[in-house]
């Protein structure tokens, strides 16, 4: 008797077709023990645990999957896939759905979406993060006008706690941008 | 005293392998059984109590026939058999020549007590200083490096732990037979050679040296001098310098090396010339020390070398087969992640650990407390799958045992404390594969109020406020839960044991990818290697009956291949004694141990002696030194010889130290061994001298009482009859019911160890389900082991077939059966055989369930199976296909798991995504029963997409079928807690195994069915195949839900039961038996119900009461019970009791 062998699927074949099938090739062999929800330190605020929704990808839910903000709430800190008895990688199909979200421009993950963007353009064209001008450029693409009201209170705290800088010289810009160009080549299309 | 040549060598002694050994020397094998451990029982010898008696059964593996061959004790206690001899800690170190000739090395380490002297006092220990973890009870309490080996031991009971032992001498002196031997002269005398340019090294090496006890060390500051050194004087250990001038280390060890290749050399080496040391070891050095080092590490290693050079023994035999009994061990949980704390938190503990608490000899006597802080305990929380379905550890397989382990340990827990402790089982599924396993479990949860809880704990911490065990878990219902407990028990894995890769090695026996031996297809028992045989749980986990099975077909198949090499068993007839005439007078003798010269100086010996000549029975009074070694035999044999008494008296300690040399004086001397009475004289250490801490022995009992005793032994021996036991007759030849997979290897094992075998088969065909079984989960296809087996047993000489016949009648008992065959036409046949093997099998069960039989596409396991096999199965035509699991399985009305049916539906599962991947497949289940390596065929499936939904028996799937052929299932996912609707083009349903033993057919051999229908073995666990009616035995779907493979191998273990029977011409009682005076008994038959062995019987006939002498076990259970005195038990009969007690009270 030998172990069976792991089948792979190339991620490029099946991301057109069916944007799931990455993540369910990538969690099919979970058993539903529940580790991941036990270890998951942001559990408590997920509309569904991790458990709940590798179950949703096996059965290939996919509606009831987009309308949980479950992934969305992932912290990637592995703690997870550290466990997984199975010796899967719930951070990393966490991630992948992530990732279908931004490709897919699903309107319910806007927030996230846009956010994630626009930290990274900031942290390319500043050398690092601009408290500032990220949350400028965050609300205009949002185009909410009441947004600002939102984290006006949160603004204040860190401002006097001297926590958001101001904007300053890129100084670090042309150092990191052959960075970013590496990333995007080999993530192809990525975020 | 070792034998030069044996029929077979065992590795292991544990269950497993004395199972093995007692089958082959059962059959007339003289066999050797070896472990690294320093006692038998493996394992099970640290397990008190096993489901489903929740007690010890190991008792009942010894023989039942010619049972005075063994002696009829606790095997915890010790192991005899006349042909099986026992070397502890001891391994196997080389291995040559083939099946029937295989040259066997041995290494035996001496554990520094002589076992044929200790007499087990225990007053070593109490001057021992080393203070030390006890591993016997898993480190829960506290032993010295000089202890007992187990518990119970009564023969070579205590050890020395060479790696603890300080060698301060304490026990030496203290101990008053001189059993310990701690090597100082040797020692004193080991000669080392230092090689060392700078004196400074020279002279410290020695010094610390000579203070370790070496007095023999010499040192040379060249390469030169050293050799002439070695020249003249025997040198064992060289420490050698890596880099002096002239001749540098490495030379200097090559040439050390050419002249006496086993001189062992340690390197010492600056930290720049590690490279050069580490090369050295190449050239045969044994090991390095990196300079400046430490003096206790070197000395360390001196011992190690030292001890591995005084206190290994090696041993050279030969053999015809090799049986490798090895076992398994527990997976350490402390290995690598370990999120449960294991060794870190205080109340984390292993399975293992947990039955040792659960023992009266374990750390807390056996009360229910916690081992670190002896808080009563309250809660338990048990974690299953440790260390197994872990594929981050690579332990894509289920240990097969542990949930059975949990439950039992939960169920022991709540015994021990009248109920009030609460126990919780977090299991992933709950794997009650065997056939009384789901009975036990539905009780523990549902009677004794056992806490299931489907999840697995994600990890252990320790409760802010009273550092108790703190679990969390995510609860099906989707929310976090957190536990606190008492105690935690880790249900651990199991792994190979350590020496498996060593054994894999020296005996090119393959081995899988998780390191366990790999057996060869269908053979369970045969490795890759010829000759090498497996037993047990060296080729996976096992449970206590598995592994026993499978030691028997090994010891059939290292039969087979004895018998086929040619060798001779020569199994004595009859009794090698002469016997006593029963009108002789009784002429006793009388030989008192003086034990170590201890009675002659306390006793008046002149007032042992007159009492015991008054009884003129008594012809001789000998005082004999050391009864218990060969020194004191040898003048005992002679004085037999001389005197020529007709029975035997001896006063000396435990009897069961002398079983061995009671036989063999037997043997040498004629006199019959039932003659022969042993009084234990109950020695122990005196108290301390005042000036000395050195002890002598006295006998415990005081004047008047040792003088009692003897007398009593003397009435005994006087109203003993003298009557050898009558001996049977035995048909020798073999009935085999039913010519499926289990019967027909039945029947050839019998054939090809040379007996007639009578197979009936009731169909015009052989092979039973094999005709409709295309391949199994492992890939093996079925038919040509159908059409193999069917071919051999056609054309074998010694089976007589009988097809398309049917038994209608029998009478008998062992040894001689009479069996009504009847074929299609109504022609009878009178068949008489010796023993009777029902393999009558079984069938897929029928069911109505599900709307199968109102719609095609609803059909069961067997027929998808037949259409693959048939090519009718069109996968590709396939979307979607359901399988639901336990149809009428595991529920009150069938209260058993059938163990095939999920390993069958991923079988199928796994066939048609091959076929068609895109073909979408549900299997709904209740616990997926993939034990052991089949597990990782359950990954498999879930990565090859099939999607497992549990249901509950509660809540049933609903099924609704359509015209257009669609069958749809409703079925609730409580995962995420949607309602599914299934469009299935294929429904298959497992509606699991029955057996086909019909009530009437089991009636005329005595033998009955349990509550499914299957063969009741006489004990589930440790006589797995052995009918409660002797010579009657089951194999086969008719005793259990089994594979093919685990049917073939009870099949073989079945037929190797059956050849202990015919390999005799005549069977004998043995010593006591119970008998009828028939003139008192009444036929109340109360003596009926209380035999446990089935023994008693009323002969219609003749109106009157029979016991069948080889059945009985002399327990006397029917005396206890009988009203009027009528069942007696020769040799303990009222007579000889009252005359004893009349001695006694003289």
């Amino acid at each position: 008797m030998s172990t069976p062998a792991t089948r792979h699927a190339s991620a490029t074949d099946t991301r057109e077709a069916n944007p799931l099938a990455i993540v369910q090739e990538m969690m099919r062999a979970c058993i539903q023990c529940g580790t991941c929800s036990a270890s998951c330190p942001n559990a408590s605020a997920m509309d569904l645990t991790p458990r709940h929704l590798w179950r949703l990808v096996q059965l290939g839910r996919m509606e009831k999957i987009f309308q949980s903000h479950t992934f969305t709430l992932c912290s990637a800190c592995y703690y997870c896939s550290l466990r997984c008895p199975r010796g899967l990688n719930p951070s990393d199909a966490m991630a992948e759905f992530k990732q279908i979200a931004a490709r897919g421009r699903m309107r319910q993950y806007g927030d996230t979406t846009h956010f994630c963007r626009d930290f990274v353009d900031n942290v390319r064209r500043n050398g690092r993060l601009q408290e500032m001008t990220l949350m400028t450029a965050y609300f205009m693409h949002m185009r909410r006008p009441t947004l600002p009201l939102r984290f006006a209170s949160l603004g204040w705290k860190l401002q006097s706690k001297a926590k958001v800088s101001l904007p300053t010289l890129r100084r670090g810009a042309p150092k990191l941008e052959a960075l970013f160009r590496k990333v995007e080549e080999m993530e192809g299309d990525g975020t | 005293m070792l034998r030069e040549n044996y029929h077979a060598v065992i590795i292991g002694a544990g269950i497993a392998g004395i199972r093995s050994a007692l089958d082959l020397a059962e059959t007339g094998s003289d066999v050797l059984l070896i472990d690294r451990a320093a006692h038998p029982g493996g394992l099970l010898s640290r397990l008190d109590a096993q489901f489903p008696t929740d007690g010890c059964g190991m008792c009942k593996m010894l023989p039942l026939l010619e049972r005075d061959s063994a002696e009829a004790t606790c095997l915890r206690k010790g192991f005899f058999h006349e042909r099986i001899d026992f070397l502890p800690a001891t391994e196997l170190s080389h291995l040559e020549g083939g099946p029937g000739r295989f040259a066997v090395r041995l290494k035996q380490t001496l554990q520094g007590v002589d076992p044929q002297l200790c007499i087990g006092c225990g007053a070593c220990e109490t001057v021992c200083p080393v203070d030390m973890p006890d591993d016997f009870n898993s480190g829960l309490s506290r032993s010295k490096a000089i202890h007992r080996v187990v518990p119970h031991a009564v023969v070579g009971a205590y050890v020395i732990d060479a790696a603890a032992c300080t060698r301060c001498g304490a026990c030496v002196p203290i101990c008053p037979t001189g059993a310990i031997d701690l090597a100082f002269d040797r020692r004193k005398e080991f000669s080392i050679l230092v090689v060392d340019d700078e004196l400074s090294v020279r002279d410290s090496l020695k010094e610390w040296l000579l203070n370790e006890g070496f007095m023999n060390v010499q040192t040379a500051e060249s390469g030169a001098e050293a050799l002439t050194l070695l020249e003249q004087s025997d040198v064992k250990l060289l420490l050698i310098d890596v880099k002096m001038p002239g001749m540098d280390g490495v030379d200097l060890l090559k040439q050390a090396k050419a002249d006496h290749p086993d001189r062992v050399a340690v390197m010492m080496t600056a930290y720049a010339t590690v490279d050069t040391a580490v090369e050295a070891m190449k050239s045969g050095a044994l090991d390095y020390l990196i300079k400046p080092f430490d003096p206790q590490a070197m000395l360390a290693m001196v011992n190690r070398v030292f001890q591995a050079t005084v206190s290994v023994q090696e041993r050279q035999v030969t053999a015809g087969a090799v049986i490798l009994a090895g076992g398994m061990t527990l997976f350490d949980p402390g290995e690598g992640v370990n999120p449960y704390g294991y060794g870190t938190h205080p109340h984390v503990i292993t399975s293992l650990a947990f039955e040792r608490v659960l023992s009266g000899c374990g750390p807390s006597q056996g009360r229910l407390v916690r081992p670190a802080d002896g808080k009563p305990l309250q809660r338990i929380a048990w974690l299953q799958c440790v260390g197994s379905r872990d594929c981050q550890i690579s332990a894509d397989f289920c240990s097969r045992i542990c949930c059975m382990i949990s439950l039992k340990e939960a169920v022991l827990a709540k015994n021990k404390s009248n109920d009030a402790v609460e126990t919780t089982i977090f299991y992933t599924d709950m794997r009650t594969f065997g056939k009384s396993f789901e009975p036990y479990r539905r009780q523990a949860e549902e009677e004794r109020g056992v806490n299931l809880v489907r999840a697995r704990v994600h990890s252990v911490t320790a409760s802010p406020e009273s550092g108790d065990p703190l679990l969390r878990y995510a609860g099906l219902d989707g929310r976090m839960h957190e536990a606190e407990v008492d105690l935690v028990v880790l249900a651990a894995g199991f792994r190979p044991s350590p020496e498996t890769e060593a054994l894999a090695e020296l005996t090119q026996a393959e081995r899988n990818a998780w390191g366990f031996f790999q057996p060869q297809p269908f053979a369970a028992a045969c490795s890759s290697a010829e000759g090498i045989y497996l037993a047990g749980a060296c080729t996976e986990p096992v449970e206590i009956n598995a592994a026993l099975i499978q030691a028997s077909a090994a010891a059939l198949e290292a039969g087979r291949t004895l018998r086929r090499s040619g060798s001779q068993l020569a199994l004595a007839e009859g009794p090698a004694a002469k016997g006593v005439a029963p009108d002789a007078p009784p002429r006793i003798l009388a030989a008192i141990c003086t034990c170590h010269g201890c009675l002659s100086e306390t006793r008046n010996t002149e007032k042992l002696i007159s009492g015991l000549t008054r009884d003129p029975a008594v012809v001789q009074v000998l005082f004999v030194d050391q009864l218990c070694g060969a020194d004191g035999w040898g003048p005992l044999e002679a004085a037999i010889k001389d005197v020529a008494p007709n029975r035997l008296l001896v006063a000396a300690c435990h009897p069961l130290r002398h079983s061995t040399h009671r036989r063999a004086l037997s043997r040498r001397t004629g006199l019959p061994e039932n003659l022969m009475t042993i009084v234990d004289m109950k020695i122990e250490p005196t108290e301390p001298q005042a000036d000395t801490t050195a002890r002598s022995l006295r006998t415990a009992l005081g004047e008047h009482v040792l003088s009692a005793s003897l007398q009593m032994g003397v009435a005994f021996l006087k109203h003993t009859d003298p009557t050898a036991p009558e001996r049977e007759q035995v048909q020798r030849k073999a009935l085999v019911i039913g010519g499926g997979t289990a019967g027909m290897h039945a029947a050839l094992a019998i054939a090809d160890m040379g007996y007639g075998v009578d197979l009936v088969e009731k169909e015009n065909r052989l092979g039973g389900n094999l005709a409709w079984l295309h391949h199994t989960l492992e890939g093996h296809a079925v038919k040509p082991l159908l059409d193999q087996l069917d071919d051999r047993v056609i054309q074998h000489p010694k089976i007589t077939l009988h097809l398309e016949h049917e038994v209608v009648n029998a009478v008998g008992r062992v040894g001689d059966f009479r069996t009504t065959v009847q074929n299609a036409q109504g022609r009878t046949e009178i068949l008489r055989h010796g023993v009777t093997i029902l393999a009558t099998g079984g069938l897929e069960a029928e069911t109505t369930a599900y709307g199968y039989g109102t719609h095609r596409a609803i059909v069961t396991q067997q027929a998808l199976e037949r259409q693959i096999g048939s090519g009718e199965a069109d996968a590709a035509a396939w979307d979607v296909v359901a399988m639901i699991q336990c149809v009428g399985s595991r529920e009150p009305s069938r209260d058993y798991c059938s163990r095939v049916c999920c390993p069958t539906a991923i079988k199928h599962a796994l066939y048609l995504k091959e076929k068609n991947p895109r073909v979408q497949i549900y299997i709904l289940y209740r616990d997926v029963m993939m034990t052991g390596f089949s597990e990782s065929y359950y990954t498999e499936a879930r990565r090859a997409g099939v999607v497992f939904i549990p249901y509950r028996p509660q809540q049933l799937p609903g099924v609704e079928t359509s015209p257009d052929g669609i069958v749809t299932l409703s079925v609730r996912d409580p995962i995420a807690e949607v309602d599914l609707k299934i469009e299935a083009n294929l429904l298959v349903l497992a509606t699991g195994v029955v057996p086909r033993l019909p009530a009437k057919l089991a009636a005329f051999y005595g033998a009955t069915l349990d509550s499914g229908g299957f063969f009741q073995e006489a004990d589930s666990k440790w006589r797995p195949v052995d009918g409660l009616r002797e010579g009657v035995f089951a194999c086969g779907l008719a005793l259990a839900p089994q594979t093919i493979t685990e049917a073939a191998a009870a099949g073989q273990a079945a037929a190797q039961r059956a050849l202990r029977i015919l390999c005799h011409e005549s069977l004998s009682a043995g010593h006591p038996t119970a008998a009828v005076r028939h003139s008192l008994c009444v036929l109340c038959q109360r003596c009926i119900d209380a035999c446990p062995y089935g023994a008693r019987s009323v002969d219609l006939e003749q109106r009157r009461l029979v016991v069948d002498p080889a059945m009985c076990q002399g327990c006397g259970a029917c005396a206890a019970v009988c009203l009027n005195g009528a069942a007696i038990l020769n040799h303990h009969g009222a007579g000889q009791m009252l005359a004893m007690i009349d001695a006694a009270v003289e």
